[in-house]
Formats: C-alpha cells, structure tokens, sequence
C-alpha cells in the first residue's frame, strides 16, 4: 500500500468556464494532520468534495485510501471519516433516529466513543436536527464522523460555529485520536490557530494553485518578513528571487521573501541599508502574505 | 442497504399508507359491485368513481417518484449518504425498491382480492384465466413507468421538459391500452419504455455533483 493517504495529481476544476484550481498536487502522508488553507472560494471545499467522488474534476486525479475518489467503494467509504461544510445533515430528522441511521449504514461503530462524544458535547438526542443550534450540530457532526473509528478523517471547517470551549475539546480529540491510531486527518479552517495548534503540515491555496505544501515549521523557517530602513529613500530597483511581498514607505521597506538564505541577504546588503530586522510571523501573517491579491508567491 | 431501504419507506410512509387505502377502496367498491351486481341494470357509478381513482393513483405514484429525488436534492439527503459506506447505486436502488414496494402494497391486494372473488363468484361473461394476471402485469407496469417519470421529474432542474414528456407518454400510452388490452405489446412497450427512462434516471443521478 502507498504510504500516501491522499494523492492529488494535477487537478483542475473549472466551473462555468472559471478555473478555481489550477494543477494542483498534492501528497498526504499516512498519519499526517495536514491543515488546508485559502480565502473564501479558493477552493478548499472543492477539492474536498472531488476527493470524496462528491464532485468530478476537470482534469487530474485523486486518490483516497489506493482508490480514486471517483470509484470509493463501500468498503473503502466506511474507512473514512467526513466532516462537510454547512454540516448537512437531515434536517427533519431526530438526532436519535440520525444516529441509528448513520449507525445503521457504518461498518464499525465505537458506540463507546460516541457516547463519551455525545456526553462530552451534552448533545441532546430528542430534538430534531433542524432544532439543533448551529454549534451542536457541528458537535454532531463531528460526533458522527469519529465515531466510525476512521482511517481518515477529512473535515471541512470542522469547528465552524463552535465556541470557544467546545473547539478545544474538538481539538483535544482530534489530537487524541491521532496519537493513539496513527491516523490521518485532512482539514479545512479559517481559524488559522487552530492549525497552528494541531496540523503538522499544511498547504495554502490562492488563485487556484497550492502556493505553499511543507511541514508547518518548515513554513515559519523558510518565510521571512524584514523591515529594512536604506540611509535615503528606498531603491526601486530592488529584487529578491521568490519575493512575496514588497511595501515601500519612504526610506522603509517591508519584503516577504520564502527561501531566505545568504545569498539574498548579500543582494540586499549591495544596496547598503541602514539597518535590516526580522519581523515575528504568526501562520496568520505568513497565510496573509501569502493569499493577498497582488501577492507573488510561488509554490514552495 | 436494508437501512437504506427502511430509511425510503419510513421517509415516505404516507404513500405506503394511501396506497393501503387505495387498495381497501378499491377492494370495497369490487366487493359491492359483485354483491349488487344486476345483469340487467349493470353499475356504472363505481366504474365513474373507479378511473377517477385510477387517476388520482398514478398522480400519487408519480408524485411520490418526485419527492423522493426532490427531497433528496433539497435537503441534500445522497451529499450526506455518500459520505458514508454507501454507493450513490445503493441509494437510488434503495428508493427504486421502495418504490416498487410502495406499488405492490397498492396492487397486489387487490391482485389477490379479485383473484378470490373470481373463484367465489361465477364471472357474468366467461372470461380468459389468464386475465387478472395481465391486468395485474400491465398495471403494475404502467404504475412503475408513472414512478419513473416521477423521480425524472424529481431530479431534474428543470422539471417542465420530464413533466410534457410524461402528459405525452400518457396520451399515448392510454389509449393504447384501452384499446389493445392488457397484452404482451403493451408489456413490451412499457417495460422498454422504464429500461430507457431508469438508465437515464441512474445516469443522471450517478452523474450530477453532490
């Protein structure tokens, strides 16, 4: 078996003519947290719902499991844990008859488990789902989704609508149970200290193109923001390889640049500045930089 | 695909229940009719109220085919099955089996009803043994094309061109049923007309993103 849980090879998908991903690869290691990032409609759900066979590509193919998404069998199916975007679940449903359902249709239940979830989301399983806030049924979701016992576990913004408090303990399990199982797990989040928090890898889309794929220390090593301050006003004709980013102000001037190393700092120094200093990235600054319109990142 | 399948008929259980009603009204008014039966002044307001029923009953299967996939779509039942071990065939097949069980619960009492009553009471005319079987056949069939073109309906966005598509294959269908019988003709058209429209129903279900 390939030790890649998920493989992505040069997908594109166009909808009515517009490219929301553009050759995209991508490789998941078995036991990785991969944490996926982009803005709104760069097309994180889309690539989500084509490696589930919800959607089909245009171009390219992916894989789940040694299976392409297209032809998941049953079998294969009952492996992987889900999480949507909205959490679509049947709305006219009681959450009691929702779980028999899921229960029902799964190959393994750790009812044990689930109800440690249920109980630890104090869930109440009479009322209906569309009663439900939209926070418990996040929980339900998630509930649902772990309670498989999955190989892996794929979730689309898995804690949107939780608290503060209940997305910690979804945190907590989701660490939990990649610890103890060795488990992959694939995730969408716009709350980017979540990934810091848990993801071990990550990847940022922009523009339709995954512009950044490396562990997520990697990433904090390798982009550098510097504020360098020249004795006159700033040069224009300043160039660095891989630049993502360029702010001049005067004699200031702020540079992102990916792959920082001394043969670009000897280029800076040619242009005598006055002072150079490292400016501390969080992921969220590094995710801005990297996702901003007129940014020129390149796939690192 | 037992789940599958008990989650279809408990979903739509309404249809399962008006077709038991269906079928005990149309069981009563066979009753009545050989009960008061008169060969010289034979009844012909059961038989008024009997096509109005027969109308009211493919509507009601034809609906039904509708909501299923309408329902599906709008609350994104399949987006939300097919993330768990089931295949996008084992949904359809599992609403296909509902249905085809929604329309024996409606004909096959009274399948059984006029089968007894045939024994019980000598027929005014002689009549072909093989006739309540064919009536049966062509009717079931007739219903099960009627639910085809409901989940057609049901699936498709736009639902005007399955809709005229379905009031043109009536008017032709039901005349040429009065009018030839219940025949093996009439079996083959039908059944060839369900093959076409369940391959395109399947097709478009497998097909359309989730």
């Amino acid at each position: 078996m390939d030790e890649n849980v998920i493989k992505i090879e040069n997908l594109a998908k166009y909808f009515d003519g517009r490219c929301v991903l553009d050759g995209i690869n991508l490789k998941v290691p078995q036991g990785c947290i991969y944490g996926l990032l982009g803005r709104n409609g760069a097309g994180k759900t889309t690539i989500i719902r084509i490696l589930l066979g919800l959607e089909p590509a245009t171009r390219g193919q992916t894989f789940l499991l040694d299976t392409e998404s297209a032809s998941l069998s049953p079998k294969v199916r009952g492996r992987i844990g889900c999480v949507a975007e909205g959490h679509n679940l049947i709305q006219n449903y009681k959450v009691s008859r929702l779980i028999k359902l899921c229960k029902d249709l799964s190959l393994q239940w750790n009812d044990e488990f689930f109800r440690l979830l249920i109980d630890t989301f104090n869930l109440p399983t009479d009322r209906r789902v569309r009663e439900l806030s939209m926070g418990m049924r996040a929980q339900l979701n998630l509930a649902l989704a772990m309670a498989i016992d999955p190989e892996l576990l794929i979730l689309d913004d898995p804690t949107l609508g939780l608290d503060t408090v209940a997305r910690r303990q979804f945190l907590k399990l989701a660490i939990g149970l990649i610890q103890q199982k060795d488990r992959t797990i694939l995730f969408c989040s716009h709350i980017l200290s979540d990934v810091e928090r848990i993801a071990d890898r990550v990847g940022i889309l922009a523009a339709g193109k995954l512009v950044v794929d490396c562990p997520l220390e990697e990433l904090k090593e390798r982009v550098k923001k510097l504020r360098v301050i020249f004795p006159e006003s700033a040069p224009q004709n300043l160039y660095l390889t891989e630049m993502i980013n360029q702010e001049t102000q005067g004699r200031e001037m702020v540079i992102t640049v990916a792959n920082w190393n001394r043969q670009k700092q000897a280029i800076l120094e040619t242009f005598k500045p006055s002072s150079c200093t490292e400016v501390p990235m969080s992921l969220e600054d590094i995710f801005i930089e990297c996702t901003r319109p007129d940014s020129n990142s390149t796939e690192s | 695909m037992l789940a599958l399948i008990k989650r279809e008929i408990r979903d739509h259980i309404v249809y399962f229940i008006a077709a038991a009603i269906c079928s005990a009204i149309f069981i009563a008014m066979g009753l009545e009719t050989v009960h008061e039966y008169n060969p010289r002044n034979p009844p012909v307001f059961p038989i008024g109220i009997g096509i109005s029923l027969a109308a009211i009953v493919t509507a009601g299967i034809c609906a039904m085919g509708a909501t299923q996939m309408y329902f599906d779509k709008t609350r994104r039942v399949s987006a939300l099955l097919s993330t768990r071990p089931v295949s996008r065939s084992m949904i359809l097949l599992a609403r296909i089996i509902a249905g085809l069980l929604a329309i024996l619960t409606l004909l096959a009492p009274i399948a059984v009803a006029t089968t007894i009553l045939l024994r019980l009471f000598t027929p005014p005319i002689p009549m072909y043994s093989g006739l309540v079987w064919e009536i049966f056949t062509a009717t079931f069939l007739l219903a099960f094309a009627c639910y085809c073109i409901g989940l057609q309906t049901g699936w498709n966005t736009n639902a005007l061109t399955p809709t005229l598509g379905a009031l043109g294959l009536t008017c032709i269908f039901v005349p040429l049923i009065l009018i030839k019988g219940p025949g093996l003709q009439i079996v083959v058209i039908l059944q060839l007309f369900i093959t076409a429209s369940l391959v395109r129903t399947w097709n478009k279900f497998l097909s359309t993103p989730l």
